[in-house]
């Protein structure tokens, strides 16, 4: 795009005079200004003031109707950023992918405390975890064998207190965990395995 | 109160404030024309400038309260006009009548000058649609609307070295198109 005489945008902004411009320059500024007088017919639009007053004179709708209607409607967003920041923003984006914040383990209440669980299960599909605190229901606290080793894992937050519990491999084997701190007899002619989890804070 | 014994756009803006809801028409009246005349030529099209402007005075309406100069409620409502106009381009980033498409009417009862004038329309408004939006915007309030560029600052939020840059931009584009067709 050839700029033209700067002279030109100085009368057409009103910084210099136009008597002040050579004749040729002042007819392109007349030009302009005639090009833009025909862009300027305006015309009042029938219906226009009935249609807006028409929506003025209802009732407002409450509140809760305006947040339901802005919630439904499709809205355009538009963000004017600098690359600068487009940059930064990048950036902090990927350093909180690479080191999350919120991966800092189980929360714990007061009286809450962590119980874990280590079994040794070569070649099994699934280990659980049942005992008092789950009310021996099955399937609801699954151990994991990440790296496929044999050896399944677990923790569980629980309220501070002596639990008995057992393994069930596979579904149906249930084990006691030979590693527990103590066993106990079940009525049923077999151990329980006993964990005693101890507040974190106390 | 004007010479002409109209109230002033404060004056409107006070009694819409106060419960005179019927005195927002007086401020549609006012502007409608420039309004719908600056989103015609931002939008390509004088039914979607309409629904603009409408949708607009609705806004003005209900954040009246939000106008912190009432004496410059032109400014603040080519502001709101602006902005409808650009989320519609945003949605829509082609007119929904290209101009090209869309040459001015003549009725066969119109001279031959008024024909001539209907084409010389024609010419400058495929020129200003093949501005950016932003240029268009600038050029439109400068010489069509008649704004200071203290007022287009205030229209658009943008700083004034910017658009005097852009408005100068806008008229070389424009020149060089009427120059083809001279």
């Amino acid at each position: 795009m050839n700029p033209i005489d700067s002279r030109i945008h100085q009368a057409l902004d009103g910084e210099i005079a136009r008597d002040a411009l050579p004749p040729a320059l002042r007819r392109t500024v007349e030009r302009l200004e005639a090009a833009a007088g025909l862009l300027a017919a305006a015309a009042p639009v029938p219906g226009l003031e009935a249609r807006v007053m028409a929506v003025i004179r209802q009732p407002a709708p409450s509140r809760t109707w305006r947040v339901v209607r802005w919630l439904a409607t499709p809205h355009t967003v538009m963000v004017r950023i600098r690359p600068a920041w487009s940059l930064a923003l990048a950036a902090v984006l990927v350093l909180l992918a690479l080191f999350p914040l919120g991966d800092r383990g189980p929360m714990l209440g007061e009286h809450e405390g962590i119980a874990q669980f280590v079994g040794r299960f070569p070649g099994a599909r699934s280990v659980h975890v049942v005992g008092s605190f789950n009310d021996w229901r099955t399937g609801t606290i699954a151990l994991e064998d990440r790296d496929h080793d044999g050896v399944w894992r677990g923790v569980v937050v629980l309220p501070a207190g002596t639990y008995e519990y057992m393994f069930v491999v596979d579904g149906e084997l249930w084990v006691p965990d030979h590693l527990a701190e103590r066993q106990v007899a079940d009525n049923f002619g077999r151990e329980n395995s006993i964990v005693i989890v101890r507040a974190v804070r106390r | 109160m004007d010479v002409r014994g109209d109230p002033s756009d404060p004056e409107v803006v006070a009694r819409v404030l106060g419960g005179d809801a019927e005195a927002f028409g007086l401020v549609i009246r006012r502007h409608e024309a420039g309004l719908v005349r600056f989103a015609t030529r931002m939008l390509g099209s004088r039914d979607a400038a309409v629904d603009a402007v409408a949708e607009s005075f609705m806004r003005a309406y209900r954040h009246l309260a939000s106008c912190r100069d009432p004496a410059r409620l032109r400014t603040w409502l080519y502001r709101i006009v602006a902005n409808r106009c650009k989320s519609h381009l945003a949605r829509r980033p082609i007119a929904d009548v290209p101009l090209d498409d869309a040459p001015p009417v003549a009725d066969p009862a119109d001279s031959e000058g008024a024909l001539e004038r209907a084409e010389q329309v024609a010419i400058v408004e495929r020129a200003l649609a093949q501005l950016s939006p932003e240029k268009r915007e600038a050029f439109v309030l400068k010489h069509v609307e008649g704004l200071s560029y203290q007022e287009m600052a205030a229209v658009t939020g943008e700083r004034i070295p910017t658009l005097k840059m852009r408005v100068h931009r806008a008229r070389e584009a424009l020149l060089r198109v009427l120059e083809d067709h001279a």
